[in-house]
């Protein structure tokens, strides 16, 4: 049933119940009112069978309504509980406290009054009010029977007188009327009459008496008398007022014949019989009250029991509508509870109450709404961060897929320099397998190794957000240069996550690169060496022509021919000369060095060299002592200087700054030239490139090559405003 | 133990003594007339003299019927009628009352002063018409069954019922048709 249903009905109830209570109400108003009226009700009424049976069976109805109803929500109470229906246990004791508070009172209330009714009739019927009224009947009957003696012995003496009176014979009839009177006014009684049997012969009554005609004596009264010889009656003559005591005695007879009957009557006076009845009945009344005690306490007990009866069937009623209606809205509420537990937030309960229930309810329905809407928020932001996974899934496929087919190598660091992932390539160029690097450190990974050099370069770059050089490491017997892009990998807060290693395999590159440098190089060097040959040859064609012709001026010729040849021969020497140093360049003899010291020392060599051009320089105090070659870190400042001062036109500045920064060293050569474009700074470093008129264009070749052996690096760069910025890391181990 | 068990026996024989019941039941055909004959014994106990003395109406409620006798099966009943003897005491006249009805119609009102005359005229019947025959039925057996009605009684004091004699059954007759 659903809960609004539930609700409509529990309405319903409430009419119901208020109309029975108002039915019990009114009848216990009529029962009331019948007590207050059975007073004054004869008992006839009151003891009447149909009365008790009407309340017998009014209360065993009222015992088998309350049985039912009882029964049934005893019964319904025991399913509940048994189901293990909630709020069955509450309801349960609600209803035994209810039922058993009412009962209490209404059985003690029930007993009491029954005490108290029995109590009442054993006073009323009292021994001494018996004993009164019996002896008051006694005396009452007594005087009538005293009566009815004397009137026997008076219709006994004439009947005697009469014994001698033959009756069959008509004139003796005669004979007895004028003694009639006679007798009459000796016995005193106030009729005197005389029967054959039944017949008729002859009576006389006293005028005074008050018995104003004869009476009728009955059939029976006269037989019974010829039967028995004597005979009572008590009449109620007509035309009188009291009563008339009769008295027969039969006389002697001769056999065969009837008996003469001697009828003699006493009128009692009406006060007198008035009395005497009154106490006769009176004491009947009190007879017929005693035999009908028993249904006399019966019927009162019985009115209580249907009053009891009714009061308990409405408090147990009563109990158990109050219980039902306050254990609606828990119920539903607990229904409710639970159908939200299991998941229905569009469960809503309504409540036609206004008492504190009701705010409870509407609290729930509140929570069960903010519930509901959570959740639609929750399956809504699932959905997106299932659409968002799916995305993230896609893309990090994609990425995966770019990174595994990705020619660079890639490498994933956390914080701790634990190595998280790595790519195809990056095993690759390394010749590694995931296993051995993925998982574990660096240390780990890549100790004792020639890989080792990365580790350093790494952590070199552990304070800098980007770094990159190039290292040159043999693998698999095979040297094999690299460019190493060490950046941070930040989270979606933009939170430092670890290291992103990424490494380009140059070697081909530089192959080519040096391929094609030395192709260059041997154009240029083959330029070089082409250049002095041409006044060479000319010199010597000349002077062939010279001496074919027999020209006289053929030694001074021959002189300034041979000053030609001499010094263009020299310059090739030179060029031989430079080209076999750079050749030969030895590697570095690392040692630690005071970096601002030697800084200081080259720069103190070019220190007013060119007049209107000054060397500033910014040396870092933490640069501290470096692994370097000394010598050819010093050659490196050199060419540097000596490049950048004949750059700078006077009035200008050149800078030589130095830092570390981290595990590396940045040193700065800045000039305020006209700076060099683009696209000669691809050549810049290569051999024999010069963009001087003068020079062998072989000094920043040597610059890069130094730099190289040091496992560094070195760019050129814009000086803006103006000039060229050339700066060199190196490694400070 | 034998004494004991004699008194037994002795309680038992007076209690069923005491107990109201149909005695002397006989039937007689006259004519059309079936004539009823019965006593009941043990009639007037204490309690309904005591109820008479005090001069409330008591009455014994005689319930009659005829049945026709079927062997091997039950008896199939023709006519019923009941017979209400209501006695009331006066104590005035010290006389009683009785006044005897059938089907609610009053047949008999006598006066009677002492309680012998009573409780005859109560509980002595003989040969009272109590039914009628009708039609042809000189073949079949008949018989009349009746109790009586003792007025109302109280079980545990208050749960009044209708105290009455079990059904007694009377001689079977075979009723003859008049002689044409």
């Amino acid at each position: 049933m659903d809960l609004r249903e539930l609700f409509a009905q529990h309405r319903k109830d409430g009419r119901v119940v208020a109309a029975a209570l108002i039915l019990v109400l009114a009848f216990l108003t009529l029962i009331y009112y019948l007590i207050q009226r059975g007073r004054d009700l004869p008992s006839v009424l009151v003891t009447n069978k149909v009365l008790l049976f009407v309340l017998v069976y009014a209360d065993a109805l009222l015992i088998l309504v309350i049985l039912f109803v009882l029964a049934r929500n005893l019964l319904r109470l025991w399913l509940e509980r048994r189901q293990r229906a909630l709020g069955a246990r509450f309801k349960t004791k609600l209803v035994a406290t209810y039922v058993g508070l009412s009962l209490v009172p209404v059985l003690l209330l029930f007993f009491y009054a029954s005490e108290l009714l029995q109590g009442s009739i054993d006073r009323w019927f009292s021994s001494s009010l018996r004993s009164v009224l019996a002896q008051s009947s006694a005396v009452a009957q007594s005087l009538q029977q005293e009566i009815g003696d004397r009137n026997y012995r008076e219709a006994l003496r004439v009947a005697r007188q009469l014994s001698s009176i033959r009756f069959e014979e008509p004139e003796s009839r005669a004979a007895i009327s004028p003694r009639l009177a006679q007798w009459r006014d000796e016995s005193g009684v106030a009729f005197l009459g005389v029967y054959l049997e039944t017949e008729f012969l002859n009576a006389v009554v006293d005028p005074q008496s008050g018995l104003n005609d004869l009476p009728e004596v009955g059939r029976s009264f006269l037989l019974e008398a010829a039967e028995k010889g004597r005979a009572n009656r008590v009449l109620l003559p007509a035309g009188s007022r009291g009563r008339l005591i009769l008295a027969a005695a039969a006389g002697a007879a001769p056999a065969g014949t009837r008996r003469p009957l001697v009828v003699a009557g006493t009128l009692l006076d009406p006060v007198t019989s008035g009395l005497s009845e009154e106490l006769i009945q009176s004491y009947q009344t009190y007879r017929q009250l005693e035999v009908q005690k028993r249904d006399f306490a019966a019927s009162y007990w019985l009115m209580f029991v249907l009053v009891t009866l009714l009061i308990l069937l409405a408090s147990s009623w009563a109990g158990l509508f109050l219980a039902r209606r306050l254990m609606l809205p828990i119920q539903a509420l607990a229904e409710g509870t639970r159908r939200v537990a299991s998941g229905d937030l569009d469960q809503r309960i309504e409540v036609a109450t206004d008492d504190e229930m009701a705010t409870v309810v509407d609290s729930f329905n509140s929570m069960t709404q903010e519930l509901r809407r959570n959740r639609e928020e929750i399956e809504r932001s699932h959905r997106e961060l299932v659409a968002a996974n799916r995305t993230l899934a896609e893309e990090r496929a994609l990425v995966g897929a770019i990174l595994e087919n990705l020619a660079a190598g890639v490498i994933a660091l956390d914080r701790d320099g634990t190595v998280l992932s790595t790519n195809a390539a990056a095993l690759d160029l390394l010749a590694q397998k995931a296993e051995d690097l993925i998982g574990k450190s660096l240390a780990e990974a890549w100790g004792g190794s020639e890989r080792a050099r990365l580790e350093g370069l790494i952590a070199a770059a552990q304070d800098s957000p980007r770094e990159a050089a190039e290292v040159s490491l043999v693998l698999g017997g095979e040297r094999r240069t690299f460019e190493v892009k060490v950046s941070d990998l930040r989270d979606g807060a933009g939170r430092g996550a670890g290291k992103i290693v990424v490494l380009e395999d140059l070697s081909d590159l530089i192959k080519a690169q040096k391929l094609a440098a030395w192709t260059e190089a041997a154009r240029r060097l083959a330029h070089e060496i082409k250049n002095p040959l041409t006044p060479i040859r000319l010199a010597a064609e000349r002077l062939r022509v010279k001496h074919r012709e027999g020209d006289p001026g053929v030694g001074e010729l021959l002189e300034e021919s041979v000053a030609i040849i001499v010094r263009e021969v020299g310059k090739m020497q030179a060029l031989v000369d430079e080209f076999s140093r750079y050749a030969r360049m030895p590697g570095p003899q690392l040692a630690a060095t005071a970096i601002d010291g030697l800084v200081s020392e080259v720069v103190a060599l070019y220190r007013d060299v060119k007049p209107g051009v000054a060397i500033h320089t910014d040396l870092a105090p933490e640069i501290g002592e470096i692994w370097v070659d000394p010598e050819q870190l010093r050659r490196v400042l050199i060419n540097l200087l000596d490049n950048a001062l004949e750059a700078t036109e006077p009035p200008g500045e050149v800078a030589v700054r130095a830092e570390r920064r981290g595990e590396r060293l940045i040193l700065e050569v800045a000039d305020a030239g006209s700076g060099i474009a683009a696209e000669d700074r691809e050549k810049l470093f290569l051999p024999f490139f010069s963009r001087k008129k003068r020079g062998t264009g072989m000094g920043l070749a040597i610059v890069h090559r130094i730099v190289s052996d040091h496992n560094g690096a070195i760019r050129v760069s814009e000086n803006l405003p103006q000039g060229a910025i050339f700066t060199i890391e190196l490694p400070v181990r | 133990m034998l004494v004991w068990s004699r008194f037994l026996i002795l309680g038992l024989a007076l209690a069923a003594s005491a107990e109201p019941s149909i005695e002397n039941l006989s039937v007689t055909v006259n004519g059309g007339q079936v004539l009823v004959a019965f006593q009941l014994v043990n009639g007037l106990d204490a309690e309904t003299r005591e109820r008479i003395e005090s001069g409330l109406p008591t009455s014994f409620i005689y319930e009659l019927e005829l049945m026709r006798d079927r062997k091997h099966w039950w008896d199939r009943g023709l006519e019923a009628t009941v017979l209400e003897v209501v006695a009331m005491y006066n104590a005035v006249t010290r006389e009683y009352l009785v006044n005897t009805k059938q089907g609610g119609r009053l047949i008999e009102s006598r006066t009677v002063r002492d309680e012998v005359e009573l409780e005859r005229a109560m509980t002595v019947f003989e040969s009272f018409p109590a039914f009628a025959l009708e039609g042809d039925q000189d073949h079949s057996r008949f018989l009349v069954r009746m109790r009586v009605g003792l007025g109302p009684g109280a079980l545990l004091g208050f749960i009044p019922y209708q105290r009455s004699t079990p059904w007694r059954e009377s001689n079977k007759v075979r009723l003859r048709r008049p002689e044409p």
